[in-house]
């Protein structure tokens, strides 16, 4: 009950908190739809390599897998933090319908008295509202942290990469640059993430 | 869920319909909302009643920042229209919003303050979203005595309010009219019941059918395309409005 009878001000800096969540997630996810075009230019560059880069094309062919993993992860981030919106906004309604409420009880003991058992079902409301909007966060920071795994598997993933981009004879140099592309959006990714797993868990 | 699609873009100026929420209770009326985004601001036209304000917010925030939207246009005094106005406010009390004169009383009874409101004059007004030209077109009695649609002539799109709505079954929910016989069949009934005045719908057919607008976006039902908007036009013309009451 204390988290729901906490004032407007916070109800509202929740959403608000909510909001900017989202923003960071939708921008990691345009960025990670370009990790999907970043790694079939890898393989078709190390297709075009030839026989000189054969652990590339291994990699990013891996790369490739990865990108599809991430894509998914990204689509159920995006769906969570969907979910979250919408209940923090239901939220922000209720509290705004119980603001109301209080006006009214603050009118004296007879008011207060009327007020009792609508203010109890207002309450309830809430409460079964808080309660998904707690399962919201929390299912958010699980999916975070299997995000975050997969861009430390990405990390690792660019890295070899890199290596097996210095064996790649006359085509080094575009595998290099192929190489860095991937290990700079995965760090991006990674970065922003990081930041906002450590806000949620403010 | 409320789904937010893009109905025009041309590079930072966008037009998208926040609409049809497989969700919404039966005894709530659709409705259509419509975002206007030019670089960072957004308007957001008649953004809807508080029931649909989670639904209408959600779907918004799932492809555009919330905080770009720095005006409201509430069309009308309806409470589909825009009895969101307080949780719209909570969010971000900078927010502006424009309403007729006429309603700039009645209007505040949803929320906001004095500084809130931008009231349009009964002839209407240019409203400008960044360096974008937004035009505030009369469209009294249509159904509302003090009634705003909105047009924007590079985009050629209008916001026409009720004017064009139609009670849409289940199986034709489309966003776009795809056939226009079919589905003005739906528009029928509510533009004879809602529409009080052949005066002011006849001045308004002869006004609109100057402007050049590719797409006519009502806030129920479907969106009428090129030829569509014409024949939409020609159809109201020749309505008997006014005429919903069985004598």
């Amino acid at each position: 009950m204390e988290e729901i009878r906490s004032d407007d001000t916070s109800q509202t800096s929740d959403l608000r908190r909510v909001v900017q969540a989202n923003e960071d997630i939708k921008k990691v996810i345009r960025i990670s739809s370009g990790v999907n075009l970043v790694a079939l230019n890898a393989m078709l560059v190390a297709k075009r390599s030839g026989e000189k880069s054969r652990g590339f094309a291994v990699v990013s062919s891996e790369l490739r897998v990865f990108s599809h993993k991430l894509e998914g992860a990204m689509t159920g981030l995006g769906a969570l933090i969907f979910e979250l919106v919408r209940d923090a906004a239901a939220m922000r309604k209720q509290h705004h319908e119980r603001r109301h409420l209080l006006n009214i009880q603050a009118r004296g003991q007879q008011m207060r008295k009327l007020m009792e058992p609508v203010l109890a079902r207002m309450d309830e409301r809430m409460q079964k509202t808080g309660e998904e909007i707690g399962r919201d966060w929390h299912q958010l920071r699980l999916q975070l942290n299997r995000v975050l795994q997969l861009c430390e598997s990405g990390g690792s993933l660019s890295r070899s990469a890199k290596i097996e981009a210095v064996y790649g004879g006359d085509m080094s140099a575009t595998l290099k640059q192929v190489a860095n592309q991937i290990e700079e959006t995965v760090n991006e990714i990674f970065s922003i993430l990081k930041l906002l797993r450590s806000q949620l868990n403010e | 869920m409320k789904k937010l699609e893009f109905i025009y873009e041309d590079g930072s100026h966008k037009w998208a319909a926040v609409a049809r929420d497989p969700e919404r209770p039966n005894y709530l009326i659709d409705t259509n909302e419509y975002l206007v985004i030019n670089g960072s601001e957004a308007l957001l036209a008649d953004p809807g009643g508080m029931e649909v304000f989670s639904a209408v917010f959600s779907a918004i925030s799932a492809e555009v920042d919330p905080y770009t939207i720095r005006h409201l246009l509430a069309s009308h005094q309806d409470p589909d229209v825009i009895s969101s106005l307080a949780l719209w406010l909570d969010f971000n009390p900078e927010i502006k919003c424009y309403l007729s004169c006429l309603w700039s009383s009645f209007i505040p009874h949803f929320g906001g303050a004095e500084e809130t409101f931008i009231a349009i004059p009964d002839e209407g007004m240019g409203i400008t979203l960044g360096n974008l030209a937004l035009e505030a077109i009369p469209a009294h009695y249509l159904h509302s005595s003090g009634n705003f649609n909105l047009y924007d002539r590079k985009a050629k799109i209008l916001f026409s309010g009720d004017v064009g709505a139609a009670l849409l079954p289940p199986e034709e929910s489309g966003l776009f009219v795809e056939n226009f016989d079919r589905h003005i069949r739906h528009a029928q009934g509510f533009h004879r019941r809602w529409m009080g005045s052949n005066a002011a719908k006849l001045n308004w057919c002869e006004r609109i059918s100057r402007l050049d607008i590719d797409m006519l976006c009502p806030q129920h039902g479907a969106i009428y395309r090129g030829e569509d908007v014409k024949r939409f036009i020609d159809w109201f013309a020749a309505l008997n409005v006014g005429s919903g009451i069985r004598e």
